[in-house]
């Protein structure tokens, strides 16, 4: 069966070209090498968040009546809903610190230099994507941490001149977070963020097999003392053996965090109930919820929590352009790795604040 | 100064100088509170209250007997009143002449209260603005002021309330720490303006306006005649009076320091039933506490169990219940209601039982899927190791 099943197969497919590609595609090896696993590691937990999200989505229903309960039907009836949602919550939370860590390592081993310009915009898109996954989904289980959580996190959007008003009213679908917030977030969540995800994950792809992977320029210089600091591995079998290893040890983590530390539900949203204490976003968003808390209300005569929005978003719109900015001299690349310092530690002791601060 | 001295400052003054023209600097005082003064408020001013005698530029003070009957000439006149306010009550006088404090006034005995006594004399404010002495919170320390002196209350042949004896009470703390506000005070059981001790045969009564469950079981129970017979002050006899402390199961029983010991012991049918009370209350607490115990260790687990929840709120509520129907003083509905408790007690037991079962089979199968990943991850970094060495 099996022997007539191939060459069918391989006159109407390619199968043979893509193997012989895959063998002969290499990989480099050097000091550096096990960052390039977290890029792997982040698209294998984007598999497991639409493989879990998916089999939420059988029995999920996105109202404001019927959200937390159908949560609960699912962690309480469902067989296995318990695992499902749970490995969907941490894989989510392990996919952010994933792309994070991609993103900086990136970063500092200067793989946005040219021509890999795009590969690294369509990496921070997918970045801030990886994001607004976080945020849309948060509200979802519709309990009161979520809910207030997503008030004050759309109430950021009004600090915007001109459009902040409007953005807040199309994020919350009416004045405030209500059930017509939740269909909306879902909306977002299940169709509109994973289309465009799927377009900027084939774009990231196409343009990292198109131009390979980047050798850090540290590890170059060496090169030219010592030709055997930089090997090459072979993608097949030899790198995505590594990245199969690496991907069954994620899995074997998420695991055991979704058996010891299932994810709390919480109490269903009371839209008219008072705001708990200790209210607080997912932790990837804590640096920006303290650093809004420390900005003055005013600066300069201008409104603190505006000046603070304002700067975060030219520090995105920085990330973004930065392969564009950046001198690729000793100089200028040194100048990217303490930029990168600095927001690495300032994200860092924001966080470490936020999450002193909320310790009862 | 604030507005609460200056109306104790006022008050005292009107204490020292009864009938008497009050001194120039009491005047100023008087003017300065009367300013924050309801009336005062309403359009009314000085001569409202004072113009009756006196020469020009004097303001005499009403004689203390004087001062109920002056305040009626208002308050009890309904067309008069509904220009303020259309649901204003006007019976105050007549409750005040049926009051202790009333009768003795009328009968020539200044020493005790009067309208301006508990209300103030200029300052005085709604009685739910929260800085009016006879607003809930305030209302036990206005009648402690002479209720609690024993000095004062020995003239009238009358022992005096320990003022911290209400303040001990559930009450007290429904009050103060919940917050409250229909939480009884003085006034709710002895009545504000027609204040009278409740005699002994309408204690359930007064009760009964918040404890109706209980005041009905009490009242078709044999208890109400016998206790009336013997002079027991119904309710008081078990739950004291001022002092009332939030009831313990412990109460019921035979042994040292229960309540139903003041009166049985182990004989006669009695003791045989106050005895099977206490051990199904205590069967049913015991039920509700293992389960308890049970379901929060499943909850920390991370384990939902919302059933049992349920169910352990369901027994709680036949806990309630089966305390309420100690008052029947009958064994047959309360043992009904006790052994339903247990039942669903039961109930969530075995929801938290089933709950630690599913964890144990989460945490094998955990066990045994973590064994394979680790087998393939091993095989896979023998595979590594073994595949030829990476070019330069």
């Amino acid at each position: 069966m099996a022997s007539r099943l191939r060459p069918w197969l391989e006159e109407r497919l390619p199968l043979a070209d893509l193997v012989e590609t895959l063998r002969h595609k290499t990989v480099p090896h050097h000091r550096y090498s096990i960052w390039y696993y977290f890029g792997g590691m982040t698209l294998f937990l984007f598999a497991i968040q639409v493989g879990t999200g998916a089999l939420l989505l059988l029995y999920y229903r996105p109202s404001a009546a019927e959200a937390y309960e159908s949560v609960q039907f699912i962690v309480t009836r469902v067989p296995f809903g318990w695992l499902v949602r749970s490995i969907h919550a941490w894989s989510a939370n392990l996919m952010v610190a994933s792309a994070f860590a991609h993103l900086f390592s990136v970063l500092f081993l200067h793989a946005y230099r040219r021509p890999r310009e795009l590969t690294w915009v369509s990496g921070v898109l997918l970045l801030m994507l990886t994001l607004a996954f976080g945020f849309t989904g948060y509200l979802l289980p519709w309990n009161e941490v979520s809910f207030f959580a997503t008030r004050v996190g759309t109430d950021i959007a009004a600090t915007l001149p001109v459009i902040g008003r409007g953005l807040v009213r199309f994020l919350r679908g009416g004045n405030d977070v209500s059930g017509a917030t939740l269909t909306r977030l879902f909306g977002f969540h299940v169709a509109i963020l994973p289309a465009i995800a799927t377009v900027l994950v084939g774009l990231h792809l196409l343009l990292i097999q198109r131009h390979g992977i980047s050798v850090p320029p540290s590890v170059e210089r060496d090169r030219g003392t010592d030709p055997g600091v930089v090997r090459a591995i072979p993608f097949l079998p030899h790198f995505i053996l590594r990245d199969l290893f690496a991907w069954t040890a994620v899995l074997a983590v998420l695991a055991a965090l979704s058996t010891f530390y299932p994810w709390e539900l919480g109490t269903k949203a009371d839209p008219f109930a008072a705001a708990p204490a200790g209210i607080r976003p997912e932790w990837y968003f804590l640096w920006a919820f303290e650093a809004l808390k420390h900005m003055p209300s005013t600066l300069a005569g201008v409104d603190g929590e505006f000046v603070a929005v304002a700067a975060m978003s030219i520090v995105g719109v920085g990330a973004i352009l930065l392969p564009f900015m950046a001198r690729n001299t000793r100089p200028g690349r040194r100048l990217v790795v303490w930029i990168g310092i600095v927001m690495l530690v300032f994200m860092s002791a924001m966080t470490v604040l936020a999450l002193a601060g909320s310790t009862p | 100064m604030t507005g609460s001295v200056r109306i104790a400052v006022a008050t005292i003054a009107f204490s020292l100088f009864p009938s008497k023209v009050l001194p120039q600097s009491a005047v100023e005082m008087a003017k300065s509170a009367f300013g924050d003064d309801v009336h005062a408020a309403a359009g009314l001013t000085c001569t409202a209250c004072h113009a009756s005698s006196g020469g020009a530029g004097t303001l005499p003070t009403p004689p203390r007997t004087a001062i109920a009957p002056l305040c009626a000439t208002c308050h009890s006149d309904a067309a008069y009143m509904q220009r303020f306010d259309p649901q204003v009550r006007v019976d105050q006088f007549l409750q005040y002449q049926t009051s202790v404090h009333g009768k003795r006034m009328a009968a020539g005995e200044e020493r005790v209260a009067t309208c301006t006594d508990c209300h103030g004399a200029h300052g005085i404010r709604r009685v739910n603005d929260a800085r009016s002495p006879v607003a809930p919170l305030n209302v036990t320390t206005t009648c402690g002021r002479c209720h609690g002196d024993s000095a004062r209350m020995k003239l009238f042949g009358r022992e005096a309330t320990p003022p911290g004896d209400w303040s001990a009470s559930v009450h007290a703390a429904a009050l103060i720490k919940r917050g409250d506000a229909s939480a009884p005070t003085c006034i709710a059981c002895h009545g504000s303006h027609g204040a009278t001790p409740p005699g002994v045969t309408s204690v359930v009564n007064v009760c009964a306006q918040c404890h109706v469950r209980e005041a009905e079981l009490f009242r078709v129970s044999p208890k109400k005649e016998i206790f009336d017979a013997l002079g027991e002050p119904e309710c008081l006899t078990c739950h004291r009076n001022h002092r009332i402390e939030a009831p313990q199961d412990t109460w019921v029983g035979l042994q040292e320091g229960s309540v139903c010991a003041d009166c049985h012991d182990e004989s006669g049918d009695s003791g045989m039933t106050i005895r099977r009370v206490r051990e199904e209350l205590d069967g049913l607490s015991a039920a509700l506490s293992n389960a308890e115990e049970l379901l929060t260790r499943a909850e920390r687990a991370g384990m939902l169990v919302d059933d049992g929840r349920a169910a352990f709120q369901e027994a709680r509520e036949h806990r309630v219940q089966s305390r309420v129907l100690v008052h029947a003083f009958a064994l047959a509905p309360f043992s009904k209601v006790t052994s339903e408790g247990v039942a669903s007690a039961r109930r969530a037991q075995q929801a938290g039982e089933a709950a630690m079962r599913e964890l144990q089979t989460r945490q094998r199968g955990l066990a045994v899927a973590t064994l394979l990943i680790l087998a393939f991850l091993g095989t896979l970094w023998l595979k590594i190791r073994r595949l030829p060495p990476p070019s330069s």
